[in-house]
Parts: structure tokens; C-alpha cells; sequence
């Protein structure tokens, strides 16, 4: 601040952000990386006066002032450039002599996010660590009992099933009687949930899609990835990629002509269809691409023109009751592939999540349900649909596994989970629980965001810039000079790297039950918590 | 058995060990399924024990076995035979069962038949004795040598139970160390952990040696000759901690091109879509993928200084020009903004310039500019261009007029003023106390311009057809009559009342009468001026009064209150009488000498209706064109104001004229001022108190807005990508190798002027 400035009800100070950039002078080389690298301006060189005050031993001289000028780094403190803490400048310092640090107390910025009444919106996922995931303990390690495996040594097929399974004796007599029986998809149980081509950058779309063939053809881990909502490149459609991909259709139908007109040229079915009615980081809300995102890529492959605004509203239009809603949405999309492509919604958890479960068990049709938690994440939604809207995908997934369970059909109608599973870096051990209590597979984005291409997020709320743009590694940026910052090849061989690591942890899990071939659905006698309230709630075992 | 009955597992131990222990050296053993027959034999002290095990053997015979045992089993074994061997000789005259050598470390098996799972797994080699040797006739089961650390196994494959495969179901998972000769067709192996290798002379020496033995033991020599022939058998070993690379796998380079763009077409995913260049790049990026370019925005902005000056001179050029060695120009540059450098910069004038100096905002004296307006009494006539014919009438003659007119004939134009008064200035000659500026001064820039404008000496007083006259005698005619009329309270006495203005011309000339007494109403910067011109004049109580917080300020206040005038208010004036001033309280200033000085109106009753008032002033529009396109008006007449708006009205009202006549419209306002926050003060001395003079100043002036060449930008670039590129004629410009820069904004944030701008770069795709 100038030495005459004045405060203004949002004039802050550095202590004020939330993240402080430490800079040691003495390390400095001033080569201006960081001041390049930043994505948000948070730093500028700066001008600093120093002075000095000269006096003579014995006061013999006059005493004087010596006023030296020096160059360094300052960082800005209006709100609009406040340090997102991304720790790029640290990241490409030559000398290691900057880095932010988070505010050792609430920062005050927080109250100052709302410009011109514009609530704060921002990427990321909720602002809250930890989970009662992380808390679920693998109770049951059998020795001699089950018997136990040795996940080193022995063969495991970690495979789930998505599609609607008929019982054995409705089965057998639609065979007897050369009926139709719903085409079931025998997939890795570890999906890429939705992220769309724009959402994501293109390098980082690609590299997932590459990184989703090399694991089906290369391992043979049949592993598949949803489009989300932005809809799919020409040459994916057309090629035999196709079958490792969930093509989304959501409440915007962005890029749906495009798809419709491919199916006559398509050498492979779909792996599936999932229907979004809802996202679980942002319950109820919708989904809005920029105008300035859109250019000319993102506007081929969406199927419209460029520099418009493209909403995804929070519901579909032609939507009235969730009787007809779901039927008639699940009946149109089988029949887009001749009843041979699995079709299944994807809610937000909530607390309305039995009644789409019911619903659904009396649709012949629906192939699944899958259900979005609220440590889900997204690249673009207000801070408090964000941090406080949603539901804990562990209760609500349990209630929906009891609830088919109490109907005897939990073997039918396959329930995936989704939303901050690995949010901490646990991804087996969130999947295991999840599997546990229920899931026949889980759903992952932001863990492979992280783990695939070095995401900075976090639920310290860290960078978490997504929705403007900018982001610092080119995941989430539709600008060429951010996102040609990402090597698609990489992030396939981290993708391959992280499924294969999955696949060893989840085998550490499973062989102490004394399962190689069919995953644990279900299996709650198998996980312990030592939170009795949450323990009763789940209806799992109580241990301490 | 005993005695018919079949002794417990526990009670054959005991009586085998008995045995030993009575120095029995050949036993033989009728089994009926006992566990661990012929094992921990130490008891013979080193010699060697032999063991026949007849009848149905049970697990485990000869576990934990000594190097000084021999065990023969007569028939097939059951499982685990030499579980923990630890040196035993175990010949099976028939095949084994489950884990055969499971977890051996020394000794030998040797069995006639095919053993079962998980043979020879856990095995060690103790570098302090031989390793373990597994020998077998036929072949081996599933998950054969699993974690195998060591030892040798020896698979013959002689009447295998799968002909096809000698080594079962995955063989070698985990296998660390040893060796495996096999012979026979096999189904794969763990190649993570086991390779095959080629059979070195030596190797093949030892097993052509050691199969001889085997055979001999199981009574199978006459296999011999079919068995040892070297083409037949390859050799396994355990790959070294160093070559376990993980299963190899095709890159995904190789994925990329062979698969993905084979399914795809070129440029993968999105080839077909876009002709972007998708491939990787640094994070740290130049030329085109710069995410922000440095711009140099030289003049783009006006300073503070010229932006304030209601005149708008140049200030910072003119510090340049000093900066330079070029001081004339620096001076004689004024005359090019104002006809009254001294008078009004270096005197008159509030001096707004200074007012906004940037340095203000770190609390810094601002740059001093009186001393150069002062310097610019010398200021030389520039060389004024021939005359176009064009003729523009200015009616008044104060500085209002004379700025007009002489801007205008800088441009060519002749201006003619017309003004009742026999010389030129207004009340810049008049009326201006003479304590504010020496005389000398003022009538040296008067002369100045006096050589260069006709000046009409008015008789009477215009009317309205003299005015509609002028219109036809004149392309255009400027009003510039001022505010003259006294506004004069009405209040009962009023007429006792002297006019400010009257006082001031009257004190000028040494003419004002005063009382010792005196109130003056209306406490603005002219009421100050008439006290001190009062005080001048003799009187010595002066009290001005005010109807609300008195305006004054400046110079004028200050020198007001040095000769000791009392400022009150509120003061609302009831009546002037004879005693002085009767206020709307009932109280009366006692006064000789009353003088108001509630400011002046225009008197513009020549005026035809065409040209419309507003509150008794002139409208005019942004270039002081009046209602009536033809005539303009500058100065009071239009709003009352500083010398220096005067001056800039008349500056501004000739350079619309000047574009009307050329045929052109208006120019409109000067650029947008620098903002602030782009200058950096840091470099000047924030002690710095007082300028000497002018050189002072220019080192201390920042330069908003105008590059001050000092080279900063080029010295802070951190990849010397700036450099200063002369234009001939003294021009230069900074310019920026693209393919250097890394658009870190270090120019932008280091220049002293704010002249370097980081902008985005040009967006891609």
C-alpha cells in the first residue's frame, strides 16, 4: 500500500489471504519464472527502497542515511489476485526460494469473494479432508479360514458386472424361450467417471482415453471411462475405442447429433449409457461451459457454434415425474443401439436416492444405478453448492444395497459409487469399502486428475481454479499454451500405473477373504469401524 | 505297527529315536501313515542312518531331516517328503505327493514317479552348505517352485502325467533364486521371476554326472541313455533382483503410434477436427506461446501532472527536455501551452500539476513546478506562421481572450481582441494584489503577447449589434468578457458596500481608501486578497466573514492569516449600517470599511438569443462552443475558475476552431491519466524536501506515463530480451525480442514511468 493510501472495506493485507508467498531474497536469482508461470498474477516483481542509517562509532561523524534500491518478489493482495496456492512458482524456481504457504488461521479473503454480488464459484470439490471411507477397516483377514489368498500368487479376475442380471430361473427361460435378456457388460470395477471433452483439455482426454485402450488391449483389464457430458470425437465414435467408452447424456445433449449420426458407422457398441440427472460435488445445479472456452475444438466435438455460452441446466427439460422420466429416458437411449447397450442413471447421492432405487427395480430395462457423493468433484460450481449441498456416498449407498438387499434383488441391479473415493490417496482401500457396503464398482475423476496428471487441488483449497481456464497443468484448460503442458502419452502411462497399483491393493484387500474370482459385494461382515454411531448407521460391526 | 496295532505318530518317534539312540544304524519302518518318519536323527552323531519305510508312509517323512540320514521310501510318498530338510537323502520308489521339498534347504530328493502341487517351493541354498537338490523322474505339478530361493530341482519328464506340460500350472511364481533343469514340453512359467537360459558346458557336466547317480537310486539306469540327451533339456533360473523390470509390456509410445493412431488416423483423437499443434511444451514458454507479452505503452497515458493542469501543459516533457541539457526548450516549450508561463505557473497559479504529482501518493514533496514557470519569463517567441485569411474575433482581453488568441495565431489565424480596457491582461493586470507577483512579471508576458495580437480598445460597452456585426466580420468570435458584474448581497445598506473587485483595482493603484476597520463578506480567495491588500492599504482589524465554512485556501488564505485577518462563520448578514455589519444574530462588526466579495456574474447583455445561458453564464459544450455553432466562450463567462482553466478554455476553444476551419471535427479530450499505481517511487529519495532548482526537479520527476530512457527495463530483464532501438532524430523505442521473452512482467514491474504493460497474448485455437 502507498504510504497515503486508504483502506477500503476489501483492502487486505498479505496475512489476510489464505495463502502467503514466502520469498527468500538472498536465494532469489530474479529470473522471472515465477512471475511467468503464475497463473493468477499473484506475484509482480516488486521495487523495495532500503535504507540505511549510517552512524560512526563515538558518534564522531554526522550520522546519515544511505537509501539502497533492490528488485524482488511481491504479491498483490487485491482479492481478484490473491495466491491460489497452486505452487507453481515454487515448481519451476531455479533456486528453490519461493513458496506459498497456507494462512495459519481463517483467512479473511473468504468474505471478500462476492464482487459485484457474485457469490464465489470455483473447480475443486468440497473443501473438507478426510472421510468416514478412510475411517472403514478391513476386519475380517482370514488365515486359515476361507481360505486365504496370496494376492502375490495367486490369479485374481477383478471384474463386476454392469447390467441389468435376471435371476437364474427368468434367465434360463428367456433362453428356452429366445427372449430378450438385457445385455450385461462384464467391466474393471474401477471406472473414469464422467469428465467431458471440455471440462477437460484435449491432451488430457485423450491421454485418459489412451490410457483406458492400452489397459483393455495391452493388460486385458477390461477398464472403461464415461465421456460426461461434452460429447465424443468423431474418430472415437467410429473406431473399436468405442467399446471401452460411457457415452454421458445429460440435461445440456451437447454433441448428441453428432453421436446419432455416427451409430451407422459404428464398428463397436458403446460400453453403456449413463443418463446424468445429477452431479454429487454440485447437487441441483447445473453445469455452464464458458463462451470463452468454447472455441473452435470444443465446438465440433459439442456440435455447436463457437464463442456461445453452452448451460447444462440442472434438470432436462422433457422430464415430469421420475416414473416417466427414467423410463422413457432409459427406453430411448436402448433403443438408439437395439436393446444391446447396457443404459443406467447417475443421481446425486441424496436422500431421494430409494425412491430412484425403486423405481428402478420395476423397469426391466434399467441396467443400473449409479450414485454421485457430495466429496465429489467438478470443474465449475458455486463454493456453497460445493462445500455444503450433498450427501455422503457411504450412507446413502447403504441404504440403497439394504433397501435391494430387503427386495432380494442385489444381484440384480448393479449399484456404482462415486464422489471423493481416494480423496485422500486411499483409492483401494475407499473402493473396497464402498464394494463392501454395496457397490458393484466405483467411480473416480479427480483422483485421476491427481494421480494421471499431477492435479494441484485439494480440500485445503488449494488452486481449485478449474472453472476459469487457467489451470497451471493443463488438465482443465482449453488454451493450447496451458494444456500442450500435458504429454497425453504420460497421462496414459500414469493411468495404466494407477490401475495396475489399484489392482495390487485391491487383491491385498480381497485375499485375506478368500476371494480371487468374485468381488465382496456386500460383504459388510468384512469391515469394522470404530465409530459406533457410524458403525450403526452402515450396519457394520462396531470395533475398537 | 505292534502287536497288531498301529502305533501313534508320537510313539513311533520315540521308539525310532530309542533305536538310534542305542546305536542302531539300519532301520526299517512298516508305516501306517505316521508323521515325519526318519527326521531329526542327530542322535547318531554323524553316522549314517539308513531308513527303509515300508507299507503306506504318512506327511512329511524325513522333515527336518540330518545330512546323516538315508530314507527310502519303498512305495509313493505322501505329502511334503522332506519338509525342512536340513541334509536328509530321500529316495521315493514311487511317486510324491503335494510339496515335495517344501521349504528343504539341504539335501536330496530323489523320486522314481511325478510329484504333485507346489514341489520344491520355499526352498533355500545356505552359501554354507550345498544347496538342496529335488530330482524327478516323471514331472512336476502345479505351482511347482513357487518363492523357490534356492537349490536345484531336475525334472526328467519321463512318462510325465501331462505329456504336454513337465511343469504344471504356473511354475516359478516368486522363485528368488536355484535352478530348474527340465526336460519336456512346458505352458509358461512366471517370467517375471524366472528366465530360461542356455545350458553351459559345465552345468550340463553336473547333471549328466548327478542324473547317472539318480537313476542308479531309483533303479531306473537303463532310462539312462534316453534321458541324457543334452538337445532334449533347458534350464531355469531365477532372474536377479536387477532384471526384474516388471512384466514387459509395449511402451506406450509404441501403443500411441502403433495402436492408437493406427485405429484412429494421424493426430489421434481429435487429428481430424483440428490442425493445432498439440504437441508438448515447457512450462516456461516464448515468443507465440507466451501467455503474456510485454507492451510498451509510451505516451500512451498522460501524466498526472498534464492531466491536471487545466491548461494542460506537458509538465513532464518539459523535465525531460532539463533532463536532456535541453533547458531552453524546456522553457520556450511553455509558450506553446499558455502566453503566461511566469505569471500563472510560477505565481498565480494553485498549481494543480503539483497537486497531482504521483509523488503525493508516497507522501514525497511533489515536483516543483514554479520554479520553471518562473524560469519561463524568458521563454523566446516561437516563429509564427504566415496569416490564412481565416479572422476569429475575441471579445475580452483577460487571459481567457489573449490564451485564445493566441493560440490561434500560433495556428495562422488572426485573432483580433476586443476589450473596453486601453491595455490587455483583465483582472490578471488589474486586479491580482501586487504582493502576489511582481509587477515585472506579469507586464513582461504581457508585452510578449501585446507584439503579436491587434488589440481593438473598446469605447463603449457592446451591444447587440455590435455582436451581430462581429459575426459577419469574423469566421468565429470567442466570448471571453469574464465575470465582471459584482453579486452583491440584498440586504438594507448594500450600497455601502465596495465590490471586491473595485477594492482590488483601486489598491492596485495605490487608490483604495480604507477604515481601520474592515469586514469583508464572503471569505473566498478573493476576500483574501482584499485583506491583505487592506492591510496594505492600512487597516488593521480585518475580519471576514462567511455564511458557512470559508472556501479559502492556499497561498491566498495563508498570506490572509499572516497579516492577522479573523475568519468567522457562520455569519449571515442582516444589514450594513453605519457601525459595520448587522448580523442575523443581532450582533454588529464594527466596521469603517465594508467590502464584499461574494463573487462576480458575467454581463452579457450584448449576447443575442441565440447564444443560450445558464444561470447567467454562458453554455457551452466540451470545446466551449456556444448554442450559436459560430461563437464560442471561454473563461468566467462560462464557469468561474482558475487563471490556468482560463488559459486551457482558450487553449482548447482554439484547437476546435482550428479543426473546424481545417474542415475537420472537434479533436476530443486528451488521453486517459496514467494510473498511479504503475508508477514506482522506490527509486527517489523519500527524504527529499526542498528543489533548488530546476535540475533538481527533473532528476526527481518519475516521468509518468513518458519513458525516461533510463534503461531499467533492459538492465531487469531476466532473459535480455529488451533493447533500445534508435529512430534517428533523438526518437527511440524500447523493443522486445519475442523469442527471448518469457513474459514475466518484470519490465512492467520495475519501470519508474508505468510505462510497460504485461497484456495477454493473442488467444490460440
Amino acid at each position: 500500500m502507498s504510504s497515503n493510501g486508504r483502506i477500503a472495506p476489501s483492502t487486505l493485507s498479505v496475512k489476510d489471504l489464505p495463502w502467503q508467498i514466502h520469498w527468500d531474497k538472498d536465494k532469489c536469482t530474479l529470473c522471472g519464472r515465477c512471475t511467468a508461470v503464475c497463473p493468477v498474477h499473484a506475484i509482480e516483481l516488486g521495487v523495495f527502497r532500503k535504507r540505511l542509517v549510517q552512524t560512526s562509532v563515538n558518534l564522531k561523524e554526522a550520522p546519515s542515511n544511505v537509501h539502497e534500491v533492490f528488485h524482488g518478489i511481491r504479491q498483490k493482495t487485491d482479492p481478484a489476485y490473491a495466491c491460489v496456492g497452486c505452487a507453481m512458482c515454487s515448481l519451476v524456481c531455479p533456486n528453490d526460494c519461493i513458496m506459498p504457504y497456507r494462512s495459519d488461521e481463517a483467512d479473511k479473503l473468504r468474505y471478500h469473494v462476492n464482487r459485484g454480488g457474485q457469490p464465489r464459484r470455483r473447480g475443486g470439490r468440497r473443501n473438507v479432508p478426510g472421510g468416514i471411507l478412510d475411517q472403514i477397516k478391513f476386519i475380517r483377514i482370514s488365515m486359515l479360514t476361507d481360505p486365504a489368498l496370496d494376492a502375490g500368487r495367486h490369479e485374481f479376475e477383478l471384474r463386476t458386472l454392469l447390467g441389468r442380471i435376471l435371476p437364474p430361473e427368468e434367465n434360463l427361460r428367456l433362453v428356452r424361450e429366445e427372449g430378450w435378456i438385457p445385455p450385461i457388460r462384464e467391466i474393471y470395477p474401477l471406472m473414469i467417471g464422467a469428465m467431458s471433452f471440455g471440462a477437460l483439455s484435449p491432451t488430457m482426454w485423450e491421454g485418459l482415453q489412451m490410457g483406458v485402450a492400452y489397459l483393455n488391449e495391452e493388460l486385458g483389464m477390461p477398464v472403461c471411462m464415461c465421456t460426461g457430458e461434452g460429447g465424443c470425437p468423431p474418430r472415437l465414435l467410429r473406431s473399436r475405442f468405442l467399446k471401452y467408452v460411457i457415452l454421458q447424456i445429460a440435461s445440456g445433449y451437447f454433441g448428441w447429433d453428432e453421436i446419432i449420426r455416427a451409430i451407422p458407422e459404428m464398428k463397436e457398441d458403446p460400453c453403456a449409457i449413463e443418463i446424468k440427472y445429477g452431479q454429487g460435488a454440485k447437487p441441483g445445479d447445473g453445469g455452464l461451459l464458458m463462451w470463452h472456452k468454447v472455441n473452435k475444438l470444443i465446438a465440433t466435438v459439442r456440435g455447436v457454434p463457437t464463442g456461445i455460452n453452452l448451460p447444462s441446466p440442472p434438470t432436462h427439460q422433457t422430464k415430469y415425474s421420475i416414473e416417466e422420466s427414467v423410463a422413457k429416458m432409459i427406453q430411448s437411449m436402448y433403443m438408439a443401439w437395439g436393446f444391446r447397450v447396457p443404459v443406467y442413471p447417475k443421481i446425486s447421492a441424496t436422500t431421494t436416492a430409494l425412491a430412484v432405487l425403486n423405481n428402478l427395480t420395476r423397469n426391466p430395462y434399467a441396467a443400473a444405478l449409479a450414485i454421485d457423493g457430495e466429496d465429489g468433484g467438478t470443474g465449475a460450481a458455486y463454493n456453497v453448492s460445493m462445500d455444503h449441498m450433498g450427501h455422503p456416498i457411504a450412507s446413502n449407498l447403504r441404504d440403497c444395497y439394504l433397501n435391494l438387499a430387503k427386495l432380494g434383488m442385489q444381484n440384480e441391479i448393479p449399484l456404482f459409487a462415486g464422489g471423493g473415493v481416494g480423496k485422500s490417496g486411499n483409492l483401494a482401500a475407499n473402493a473396497a469399502a464402498l464394494i463392501m457396503l454395496g457397490a458393484s464398482g466405483v467411480q473416480i475423476g479427480k483422483y485421476i486428475m491427481q494421480a494421471a496428471a499431477g492435479c494441484l487441488g485439494s480440500e485445503s483449497d488449494r488452486c481449485n481454479i478449474c472453472n476459469i481456464g487457467l489451470c497451471p497443468k493443463g488438465i482443465t484448460s482449453q488454451d493450447p499454451r496451458l494444456y500442450r503442458r500435458l504429454d497425453p502419452e504420460q497421462v496414459a502411462e500414469r493411468v495404466v500405473d494407477v490401475f495396475l497399483a489399484f489392482d495390487i491393493e485391491l487383491k491385498k484387500i480381497m485375499a485375506p477373504l478368500g476371494r480371487s474370482t468374485s468381488l465382496p459385494i456386500g460383504m459388510s461382515d468384512a469391515i469394522g469401524i470404530s465409530d459406533r454411531s457410524a458403525a450403526d448407521r452402515l450396519e457394520i460391526k462396531y470395533v475398537v | 505297527m505292534e502287536e497288531g496295532r498301529r502305533l501313534e505318530s508320537r510313539v513311533l518317534e520315540e521308539h525310532i529315536q530309542e533305536a538310534v539312540g542305542a546305536g542302531r544304524r539300519f532301520l526299517k519302518v512298516k508305516a501306517h501313515g505316521q508323521h515325519g518318519i526318519g527326521g531329526r536323527l542327530w542322535r547318531a552323531a554323524g553316522e549314517t542312518v539308513r531308513i527303509e519305510v515300508h507299507g503306506t508312509c504318512g506327511q512329511r517323512v524325513g522333515s527336518m531331516g540330518f545330512p546323516n540320514t538315508c530314507i527310502e521310501i519303498m512305495g509313493p510318498a505322501s505329502d511334503d517328503v522332506g519338509w525342512l530338510n536340513a541334509g536328509a537323502e530321500i529316495v521315493v520308489h514311487g511317486h510324491g505327493s503335494n510339496g515335495v521339498g517344501n521349504a528343504m534347504a539341504q539335501g536330496k530328493i530323489y523320486v522314481a514317479g511325478n510329484v504333485g502341487a507346489r514341489a520344491m517351493t520355499m526352498t533355500k541354498h545356505n552359501p554354507r552348505f550345498d544347496p538342496p537338490e529335488l530330482w524327478v523322474l516323471g514331472s512336476v505339478g502345479d505351482y511347482f517352485a513357487e518363492f523357490m530361493a534356492g537349490g536345484i530341482a531336475v525334472v526328467c519328464g519321463h512318462q510325465a502325467q501331462d505329456p504336454s506340460n513337465v511343469l504344471g500350472y504356473r511354475p516359478c511364481v516368486g522363485m528368488v533364486g536355484g535352478k530348474v533343469f527340465f526336460r519336456g514340453p512346458h505352458k509358461g512359467f512366471s517370467g517375471v521371476d524366472a528366465k530360461l537360459v542356455p545350458i553351459e558346458d559345465k552345468d550340463w557336466q553336473w547333471l549328466e554326472e548327478h542324473l547317472k547317480v539318480f537313476l542308479e537310486k531309483t533303479h531306473s539306469g537303463q532310462l539312462l541313455g534316453e534321458i541324457s540327451d543334452r538337445a532334449q533339456w533347458q534350464l531355469l533360473v531365477a532372474r536377479s533382483p536387477l532384471e526384474r523390470g516388471g512384466r514387459r509390456r509395449r511402451s506406450m509410445g509404441a501403443f500411441c503410434r502403433e495402436v492408437w493412431d493406427n485405429e484412429l488416423g494421424t493426430g489421434g483423437l481429435i487429428g481430424d477436427v483440428t490442425d493445432l499443434d498439440r504437441s508438448p511444451i515447457p512450462v516456461i514458454t516464448s515468443g507465440i506461446l507466451r501467455r503474456y507479452v510485454p507492451v510498451w505503452e509510451n505516451r500512451k497515458y498522460v501524466s498526472p501532472c498534464e492531466a491536471t493542469c487545466p491548461t494542460g501543459i506537458p509538465v513532464q516533457e518539459r523535465w525531460r527536455l532539463i533532463r536532456e541539457g535541453r533547458v531552453d526548450e524546456a522553457v520556450d516549450m511553455a509558450l506553446a501551452y499558455t502566453p503566461f508561463p511566469a505569471t500563472v505557473c510560477g505565481y498565480l497559479c494553485p498549481n494543480l500539476c503539483m497537486q497531482g504529482c504521483s509523488r503525493h501518493t508516497a507522501n514525497m514533496v511533489p515536483v516543483n513546478m514554479k520554479t520553471l514557470g518562473r524560469a519561463s519569463i524568458d521563454a523566446k517567441m516561437p516563429e509564427l506562421p504566415p496569416l490564412t485569411g481565416k479572422r476569429i474575433a475575441v471579445v475580452g482581453g483577460g487571459p481567457a481572450g489573449i490564451s485564445v488568441a493566441w493560440q490561434l495565431r500560433r495556428q495562422g489565424h488572426e485573432a483580433v481582441i476586443f476589450d473596453m480596457e486601453e491595455t490587455l491582461g483583465g483582472k490578471m493586470a488589474s486586479a491580482i494584489p501586487k504582493s502576489r507577483i511582481p509587477e515585472e512579471v506579469v507586464s513582461a508576458e504581457l508585452e510578449r503577447v501585446k507584439k503579436v495580437l491587434p488589440h481593438v480598445h473598446l469605447q463603449q460597452r457592446l451591444t447587440r449589434e455590435d455582436f451581430e456585426q462581429l459575426k459577419v466580420d469574423y469566421d468565429f468570435v470567442v466570448i471571453a468578457v469574464g465575470a465582471q458584474k459584482p453579486r452583491l448581497l440584498d440586504v438594507p445598506g448594500k450600497e455601502r458596500m465596495i465590490a471586491a473587485i473595485d477594492f482590488l483595482r483601486r489598491s492596485r493603484q495605490d487608490g483604495a481608501q480604507v477604515g481601520k476597520r474592515l469586514v469583508i463578506i464572503g471569505a473566498g480567495n478573493v476576500g483574501c486578497d482584499v485583506a491583505t491588500e487592506a492591510h496594505r492599504m492600512g487597516a488593521e482589524e480585518i475580519t471576514l466573514i462567511h455564511y458557512r465554512r470559508p472556501p479559502a485556501s492556499g497561498e491566498e488564505k495563508e498570506a490572509a492569516e499572516a497579516i492577522g485577518a479573523t475568519f468567522r462563520w457562520p455569519c449571515v448578514t442582516k444589514a450594513i449600517t453605519e457601525q459595520g455589519v448587522e448580523l442575523a444574530t443581532g450582533e454588529v462588526i464594527a466596521a469603517e470599511t465594508v467590502v464584499a466579495a461574494t463573487g462576480h456574474e458575467p454581463d452579457v447583455g450584448f449576447l443575442p438569443e441565440t447564444v443560450a445561458l445558464e444561470r447567467g453564464f454562458v453554455q457551452a459544450n466540451a470545446f466551449f462552443q456556444t448554442t450559436d455553432p459560430q461563437v464560442f466562450a471561454i473563461g468566467d463567462v462560462v464557469k468561474l475558475g482558475f487563471l490556468t482553466d482560463a488559459i486551457g478554455a482558450g487553449r482548447k476553444a482554439a484547437g476546435a476552431i482550428t479543426d473546424i476551419l481545417a474542415g475537420k471535427r472537434p479533436r476530443g479530450d486528451m488521453g486517459q491519466m496514467v494510473d498511479y499505481d504503475r508508477i514506482r517511487l522506490e527509486y527517489f529519495d523519500p527524504r527529499f524536501m526542498e528543489f533548488d532548482d530546476i535540475h533538481q526537479c527533473a532528476e526527481n520527476c518519475s516521468s509518468c506515463g513518458t519513458c525516461r530512457d533510463c534503461g531499467i527495463c533492459i538492465a531487469i530483464c531476466p532473459q535480455g530480451a529488451i533493447s533500445r532501438k534508435g529512430n534517428g532524430g533523438g526518437d527511440f523505442e524500447m523493443v522486445v525480442d519475442p523469442e527471448r521473452c518469457i513474459g514475466c512482467g518484470f519490465c512492467a514491474g520495475a519501470c519508474p514511468c508505468g510505462i510497460w504493460s504485461l497484456v495477454e497474448n493473442e488467444p490460440m485455437g
